[in-house]
């Protein structure tokens, strides 16, 4: 492996290592708060419905292959295919925000407000956390734009780092959807 | 310069001992901080030989030619070794097992309210003040009989004295010199400690946990009785208890089901 | 993201690109030196009047008091006063020893001692500094607001840490500096690890690298890895501050459903404990370093040094448990965190083995470096002895909460850190700068820190088996705490004395910095690739990347013939007759 390889390589894992911690503390809690809660959800707040939640995941995961064959695309130097597959990784990404706003607006008119107690808390407060790291997600894919074209150096690698967040994100989501949705 | 003055005048190491114990376990913390210490000073004196002497030994007015190893032949890579492990037998490990001894037998063997003779107590913390809550007649927490006092605990001598503390506001810590012992007062739980004391007197209480800007104020008087006089004042408390105690007063109405 | 590669980069040549927005690391360094350097000041300022507060509660601070405090006349009033200890404690931790040990020695030794022409990704380097300075500015405005900076402790344990305790804009602030702090102190973790996987000259194992580089190195690791869990932590608070969430609020005051307080505190300490570490792992490679180093003979036990160090950075992740026995853990945990807890002291006592092997047999120069490494051997004894009795859970009980503890973490973080920081500060100033540091002055400042250091110190662990509790605005409104008068005298005595030699410091740096006298490419004659190439170094450092042929310790060799008793990295290692 080249020296640069290698040192991007090096680099986007710690950084994804550090971003998996923050994520990490955050289960961490849920697990403590889910555990020591007589009722989870408490008495008096509904489930909440799976199928936004349900949504996002497919969003999340149709643009993490979208995603998956820029990367491919890049690597065989296709651009114009790439830049098309980077666009409905983009619009996917953005359904998945859409998805989660209006899960937000459903859990508000099933009457669960932030201010109503962890539960909310952790509703709200964990996919807000994971949602900031999904709009910085999009500006790496913006800026995978703006970069996609021949005369970029380093084309790959750059493909590589952002296409490696954006998996990550999905997986955190998908521990979050599992976690916190389903069971 | 004063502090000059007084290093003549006054014992330091007698001044910075810890306030007369009261208690009748207090003595293994007591027991267990010499002995840690004792240890320590073993080692630091060990410490300070070779930094010491060693400087002065082979500064190099003394000690032209260095001694050229690396420190990784098989004699020294022991000796580096056996020091670690020396001090690991010697000092931690002994000391790890004498705390969990008396953890286990003492500090964590709760007296148990239906077999013998305990005074329970609860107690909440708020900013800041200590509020106490005897059971009163009917023997239950969180009645109208309860007897309430704030910043004043009052407790009978040789006799175990159970705890169970919480907080309304923030997290304060409930600290007693006397008896060498503190717990942390958590808002949404409880924490538990018990001692008996045996020495008459008046004593400190003091909240050891940052709870805010009067942190420092926020003290309570510990007033340890003889047996009779506890009776005393139990009986006195009670009658004034059961004629002021107005059930709609809100900043009486804290106390809580003891349970365990 | 794209690398340095090792390339050689243009030098900028406008006042802008070389001085503010650098991308070189030596540059970075100085700015992250200077950047400590206030805050080392402004942290020992506040230090100074919380000691003022104790010992002469309700007295004026003398010159300054009546500007700072115009309300009270002079005096510290209580929520000042809280401030002031919150504030010294997070800037000490974060904005000083942070930015000097990691930021500056970091930036500085870790590309020239592995003989690298820069960090791995310059301009990440340069965003670092950048977000540690916004986080700076964020932290210092808090200050300056009408309810105050946060008042809650550097731990800032929740509740008193939410809207309960602490309304106002102040402790949000502290939020968000400490998170943007957490931000840059990842992006440098993620250049030196980086750095020093792929950078390190050909020939150049790990265990060809200097102690300090170890130190450094496993800092960044940890930081990587431990940093974005407190940053977890302040955005759950800064929620509940800001958004109502309640993840921290529990009990009458909240109002609905039930967070975990205690929850923050493990975060807190899961971050807290590796921090330590964090600190204090620069100083002791560098420590190891330069013991050899005016030893004139290898360090002793090298590897075993690194292996120890690579032990306390994974033990540390273990033990954090011992910051919270009083709040009552299972009793497994309990015992389990004091066992793990007690297991740090197999590699503590190795390092003492070792250091004390390395000046054993030597040929000691007490130049003014080597006094402050010898005088971390003699603190860092103290500090780490001292943890005995906080690591116990029964002595713990009692000791918790009180000056035993702050004395014993100021021996271990405060004392150590700075006086390592100091020995590193005089080592390579001369390449740094390219001029020599007064070695008379820094001798003065040796004594005139090491002496009063002491007297702080060990007076808080005397006061604090004596009873005294932290944080306490006047600890004399308890009767039983009136006998320690002299002792808490003889701190701020002692206090007033140390701060006063800290000018002597800065006199020495300043006037050195112009006047002092022109360094040589080797001052200390010692054989680590930084000294094979001029004072200062040009900007790209090496014209050519050295090849390294043995180890960063080769002193005092017998076979040396060349006059010299030291030899570079870069030459092969001499041989006896076999």
């Amino acid at each position: 492996m080249k020296r640069s390889e290698l040192q991007n390589n090096l680099a986007m894992t710690i950084a994804l290592i550090s971003a998996a911690m923050l994520f990490v503390t955050l289960f961490m809690g849920y697990a403590v708060y889910r555990s020591s809660a007589e009722a989870w959800p408490p008495v008096g707040m509904a489930h909440v419905s799976l199928t936004l939640p349900f949504l996002s995941t497919i969003f999340i995961a149709v643009s993490s292959w979208f995603c998956f064959q820029v990367k491919n695309l890049v690597a065989i130097n296709d651009l114009k295919r790439a830049n098309r597959n980077l666009n409905l990784t983009m619009l996917m990404g953005v359904g998945f925000m859409i998805s989660q706003s209006f899960l937000w607006l459903q859990l508000k008119e099933s009457g669960i407000y932030v201010t109503s107690g962890i539960f909310a808390s952790v509703m709200y407060g964990f996919t807000w956390i994971h949602a900031v790291h999904v709009i910085g997600g999009l500006l790496a894919l913006v800026y995978l734009k703006i970069v996609l074209r021949p005369k970029t150096n380093e084309l790959l690698q750059k493909t590589i780092n952002v296409e490696r967040f954006w998996h990550f994100l999905g997986i955190v989501w998908f521990a979050m959807f599992m976690g916190m949705f389903v069971f | 310069m004063d502090f000059l003055q007084f290093s003549v005048s006054s014992n330091w190491f007698k001044l910075s001992m810890p306030v007369e114990d009261i208690s009748t376990n207090g003595h293994l913390i007591d027991g267990l901080w010499n002995y840690t210490t004792l240890l320590g000073i073993f080692y630091f004196i060990l410490v300070c030989i070779g930094l010491f002497g060693f400087s002065y030994l082979y500064s190099h007015k003394r000690s032209k030619t260095p001694y050229y190893t690396y420190g990784n032949k098989k004699k020294h890579l022991f000796i580096t070794a056996f020091i670690g492990a020396a001090v690991f037998l010697s000092v931690d490990l002994n000391i790890t097992r004498l705390s969990n001894n008396d953890m286990l037998a003492v500090f964590w063997k709760w007296p148990d309210p239906k077999t013998e003779k305990v005074i329970r107590v609860e107690v909440m913390a708020q900013q800041w003040m200590w509020s106490f809550r005897y059971a009163g007649a009917d023997d239950l927490f969180g009645t109208a009989d309860d007897i309430v006092t704030n910043n004043d605990l009052r407790v009978p001598m040789n006799t175990k004295i159970l705890f169970h503390l919480t907080s309304k506001d923030v997290i304060h810590s409930f600290f007693v010199p006397s008896v060498r012992l503190k717990v942390d007062t958590i808002p949404g739980r409880i924490t538990r400690v018990w001692w008996d004391a045996n020495k008459a007197g008046q004593y400190d209480i003091a909240c050891a946990e940052m709870c805010g800007t009067h942190h420092y104020l926020m003290k309570a008087s510990l007033t340890v009785y003889t047996e009779e006089d506890f009776n005393k004042w139990l009986n006195a408390s009670q009658t004034i208890a059961m004629t002021t105690n107005n059930p709609e007063d809100k900043n009486l109405a804290w106390g809580w089901k003891w349970e365990y | 993201m794209s690398g340095g590669y090792n390339e050689i980069h243009p030098e900028p040549t406008t006042f802008w690109s070389k001085y503010i927005i650098s991308f070189d690391h030596k540059v970075i360094a100085k700015q992250f030196m200077w950047y400590g350097i206030f805050f080392l000041g402004l942290g020992g300022m506040m230090a100074l009047l919380i000691r003022w507060t104790l010992t002469y509660p309700g007295q004026p601070f003398p010159i300054i008091g009546n500007l700072l405090f115009p309300h009270s006349a002079g005096v510290v009033p209580p929520d000042s006063y809280a401030m002031l200890f919150t504030m010294h404690g997070t800037i000490m931790i974060f904005y000083a020893i942070t930015p000097l040990l990691i930021g500056a020695f970091g930036n500085y030794c870790i590309p020239l001692m592995i003989g690298a022409r820069d960090m791995a990704f310059p301009m990440l380097n340069m965003l670092s500094f950048w977000f540690a300075f916004l986080s700076g500015i964020v932290l210092v405005a808090s200050l300056l607001l009408p309810l105050g900076a946060a008042a809650g402790g550097w731990t800032s344990y929740p509740t008193l840490s939410t809207m309960i305790g602490s309304p106002g804009a102040g402790q949000t602030l502290w939020c968000v500096a400490i998170f943007l702090f957490g931000v840059s102190s990842t992006m440098g973790a993620v250049n030196y690890v980086t750095t020093v996987i792929t950078l390190r000259a050909p020939g150049m194992g790990y265990f060809d690298m200097p102690l300090t580089i170890w130190g450094l190195w496993l800092t960044a690791i940890l930081n990587a890895i431990f940093v974005p869990v407190l940053g977890a932590g302040v955005i759950l608070l800064t929620m509940d501050r800001v958004m109502g969430t309640t993840f921290f609020l529990a009990g009458a005051s909240a109002t609905s459903g039930s967070g975990d307080p205690v929850l923050f505190q493990h975060v807190f300490w899961i971050f807290g404990h590796p921090e330590v570490y964090i600190l204090i792992l620069p100083a002791w490679g560098i420590v190891s370093d330069l013991l050899s180093f005016f030893s004139r003979k290898p360090a002793f036990g090298a590897k075993s040094t690194a292996l120890a160090m690579t032990a306390v950075t994974i033990l540390s992740t273990l033990v954090y448990g011992h910051h919270m026995f009083t709040t009552q853990m299972s009793p497994l945990l309990t015992q389990s965190f004091m066992t793990l807890t007690m297991t740090i002291s197999i590699p503590s006592a190795i390092f003492f083995a070792n250091w004390l092997g390395t000046i054993w047999k030597g040929s000691i120069r007490f130049d003014s470096p080597m006094l402050f490494s010898l005088g971390v051997v003699f603190v860092f004894g103290l500090g780490g002895l001292t943890g005995l009795h906080l690591g116990t859970v029964s002595t713990d009980i009692y000791l918790h909460d009180t000056y035993f503890v702050v004395g014993h973490f100021h021996y271990t973080m405060a004392a150590s850190v700075l006086l390592g920081g100091y020995a590193g500060l005089y080592f390579w100033f001369p390449k740094m700068f390219g001029r020599m540091m007064n070695e008379t002055l820094a001798k003065i400042h040796f004594w005139g820190t090491m002496i009063p250091l002491n007297g702080i110190f060990f007076g808080m662990l005397m006061i604090g088996y004596g009873g005294m509790h932290r944080r306490i605005y006047n600890p004399f409104v308890y009767e039983s705490l009136q006998r320690l008068i002299p002792i808490n005298t003889l701190v701020t005595q002692s206090a007033i004395l140390m701060g006063a030699f800290q000018i002597v410091f800065v006199i020495n740096l300043i006037w050195s910095l112009y006047k002092g006298k022109k360094a040589p490419n080797n001052p200390w004659n010692v054989g680590t690739l930084e000294w094979t190439i001029p004072s200062p170094p040009v900007h790209h450092n090496y014209d050519v990347i050295p090849v390294v042929k043995c180890g960063p310790h080769e002193l005092g060799n017998p076979n040396l013939k060349n006059g010299r008793d030291f030899q570079y990295q870069t030459e092969e290692l001499v041989q006896g007759p076999a």
